[in-house]
């Protein structure tokens, strides 16, 4: 056997590794939704969950497919929306600290949101996610454009998008100062993030924002390689960065706005999915998005239903749950982590 | 500094008169020294308690008043003391038709956090405010500008009566006090002495302000429910305001639901139309069909305005009057409603501030 045959040797096992990964992530996923689907409030036992699945109507039926099937389906959607999206953004502004939120994505949305409930009553859920999703696109539809006209760095971006990301917290915080108590009440509810208002047709709105934009950027995962090597490396060997950049920021920024629009800003996982990924099986994003993606449903998921079901019939919202089990995983990798890994 | 207030009941607030420019002549000298003595004669002080149990020393008598939230204000016009208000909080302005001329005066900002100096400008004798809002620091700064703070919460029915009491006191105005206490009283006592007789108490689900957010024993609103007779289905979490899941509530069974309504602004509003609508809401949320309430048709929605508050009462009479049809078919929450606003507000009785009844059979 000569050297370059074992290189190729190393670099299937590698590969293979990664598709295993990515196997084994889907197969708890597909677990974890199972066991979400048997738990919850009504005391309903298994064998009446699984005739349920199969029944044509009926209170049990109802349970399973309206109440608890959207919600672990938004689960798995919003976290392999963010995760994915947290992948694509580390990507392209090549920085460990990016996320879904960097942009100011994330407070654009809670501005379109606050704005909706205070200005127009909030009377309705899709007015609310319309207009959290038309500020999130807005707020990255700024940085593109300022990135565009004055061929910004990534460095420009990223303080674009922090500077809006202050501007769009104070505008929320002044209407909140200006709401009256039960208009507060609403707000602080959205910000908490909740998985329980969607249902189907929102459901299958949220699956195409984020399974939309998913086989681009999927496309262009060798180019986000080249990218990690620096902008004049990749311009060097084919890639249009300034292109590259617009398109995968504005596809990242409606998986990311279609995620929180209906689902409330869950912080943290967007940042973290990617890093925990990449500790595991490395910075190829051929495999990175998809398994980024995989990771985020996993612990959303799994946060989801702790959250409703520890302290029933108090729900833990969202996106505290996510924190409390995300931080703490990360930290253990972090410590585990022999080298730099960045 | 706001302990050595309390304790020395001899410090009194600067006099407004002596911000006046020093008039001339003899009349004028007259007046001069009048104000001067007034000043220095030390006003009698009363001694009350506030809503956190502390002592508080209010030089009497209270001319100038400010306002910090809509309870107070309107305990204030309740006890005919409005021409002596003269600072109101910055939020009054959502509803100018229930405050009428009051929203013309002063504003010193929101009723959780107020502008000091605007306070402080309007040199009052007693600022009114809740117990927790706005923080503890409001009052040691009041105190330094000599403006005592007196944190009452008109909000809590088993407190209510005795807080009206307490401030009518203060401001010499016991017979209107008790006027409205004793009329408060009185109506309380018919529910209680109704519900105490009956033997099933219904389950309600009680929502507050957020969807799927309910209200938990630690709210005015479980308070409410428990004197109408209801069985608040959450009457055993921990928090004031739980958020649940639409599962547990369908588990639950609820007899009946009650929905509290914000932005609702009944006193403007000319029909039910926006309160059916947040009904009908409710009703249409998934596999909520199957929950007796909705089968029943016995889904409400409330004004905020009725729900805790000075008019915690009438609220408790429409969840009475829904929880038992026929034991309160004689008793029209709308007209405890119009006795309130005619003769304790002194303004017209108009607004809607229920959805419309889908009730087909009455029980």
């Amino acid at each position: 056997m000569n050297a370059t045959d074992t290189i190729t040797l190393a670099y299937r096992r590698r590969s293979n590794a990664r598709i295993w990964f990515i196997l084994a992530t889907g197969l708890v996923t597909a677990v974890m939704a199972i066991l979400a689907l048997c738990v919850g409030a009504s005391g309903m036992r298994l064998t009446d969950v699984a005739a349920a699945l199969f029944a044509d109507s009926g209170r049990d039926h109802g349970i399973v497919w309206m109440l608890r099937m959207p919600r672990i389906v938004l689960a798995c959607l919003v976290g392999f929306g963010l995760g994915t999206a947290g992948a694509v953004f580390q990507a392209i502004l090549r920085n460990p600290l990016a996320s879904p939120y960097t942009l100011g994505v994330g407070s654009g949305a809670g501005f379109g949101a606050v704005t909706v409930i205070i200005f127009f009553g909030g009377m309705h859920r899709w007015a609310v996610a319309g207009g959290a999703f038309a500020c999130a696109m807005l707020s990255a539809a700024v940085i593109l454009a300022v990135a565009r006209l004055r061929q910004a760095s990534t460095e420009t971006m990223i303080l674009g998008g922090i500077a809006q990301m202050f501007l769009f917290s104070s505008l929320t915080s002044l209407f909140q100062y200006m709401g009256t108590m039960d208009q507060v009440h609403e707000i602080v509810f959205w910000f908490f993030g909740s998985l329980s208002k969607a249902g189907w047709p929102e459901i299958a709105l949220v699956a195409v924002m984020v399974g939309g934009p998913l086989p681009y950027l999927l496309h262009r995962a060798w180019d986000f390689d080249l990218l990690t090597a620096g902008d004049e490396s990749a311009t060097a060997l084919g890639v249009d960065v300034g292109r590259l950049r617009l398109h995968s920021v504005t596809a990242a920024s409606l998986m990311t706005a279609g995620c929180i629009c209906f689902a409330g800003v869950i912080g943290f996982i967007g940042l973290v999915a990617p890093h925990i990924t990449r500790m595991i099986i490395g910075g190829d994003h051929r495999y990175l998005l998809l398994a980024s993606g995989l990771v985020g449903a996993v612990v959303v998921l799994l946060a989801d239903t702790l959250g409703r079901t520890l302290w029933s019939p108090q729900v833990l919202p969202i996106g505290i749950v996510t924190s409390f089990i995300g931080v703490p995983f990360f930290f253990y990798l972090l410590i585990k982590q022999k080298k730099a890994y960045w | 500094m706001r302990q050595i207030f309390t304790l020395c009941p001899h410090v009194v607030p600067p006099n407004p008169a002596c911000r006046a420019p020093r008039p001339r002549g003899m009349a004028g000298l007259g007046a001069f020294i009048l104000s001067l003595i007034l000043a220095v004669l030390p006003a009698q002080a009363i001694e009350t308690t506030d809503a956190l149990g502390r002592q508080v020393t209010v030089a009497t008598p209270v001319r100038r008043i400010v306002a910090l939230n809509s309870d107070s204000l309107e305990i204030l016009r309740l006890l005919k003391a409005q021409d002596r208000i003269v600072g109101v909080y910055t939020e009054i302005d959502r509803e100018p038709a229930f405050w009428g001329a009051l929203t013309a005066l002063p504003k010193i900002g929101g009723w959780r956090t107020p502008n000091l100096e605007a306070i402080a400008d309007l040199a009052p004798d007693l600022v009114l405010t809740y117990s927790r809002n706005p923080g503890e620091e409001f009052d040691r700064k009041m105190a330094a500008l000599g403006i005592p703070v007196l944190r009452l919460d008109f909000y809590r029915l088993a407190t209510l009566e005795n807080e009206v009491k307490r401030l009518g006191e203060l401001l010499g105005k016991i017979d209107e006090a008790r006027a409205f206490c004793d009329w408060h009283a009185s109506h309380l006592a018919l529910i209680r002495n109704r519900v105490a007789q009956v033997s099933h108490h219904p389950d309600v689900y009680i929502e507050s302000y957020s969807d799927l957010s309910t209200v938990g024993p630690a709210s005015g609103a479980h308070e409410m429910c428990l004197l109408a007779g209801g069985r608040n289905i959450a009457e055993d979490t921990v928090l004031p305001y739980p958020k649940v899941t639409p599962e547990w509530v369908l588990a639950q069974n609820p007899e009946i639901i009650v929905k509290a309504a914000a932005w609702s602004n009944g006193y403007q509003a000319g029909d039910a139309s926006g309160f059916n609508a947040r009904r009908d809401a409710i009703m249409k949320r998934p596999v909520w069909s199957t929950i007796p309430a909705v089968q029943n048709g016995r889904v409400h929605v409330m004004d905020s305005a009725i729900w805790t508050g000075p008019r915690a009462l009438i609220g408790v009479a429409w969840l009475a009057h829904w929880f038992y049809p026929q034991r309160f078919a004689d008793v029209d929450p709308n007209r405890w409603h119009e006795a309130y606003l005619e003769r304790f507000q002194g303004i017209a009785c108009q607004g809607v501030y229920t959805s419309d009844l889908l009730l087909k059979e009455i029980r």
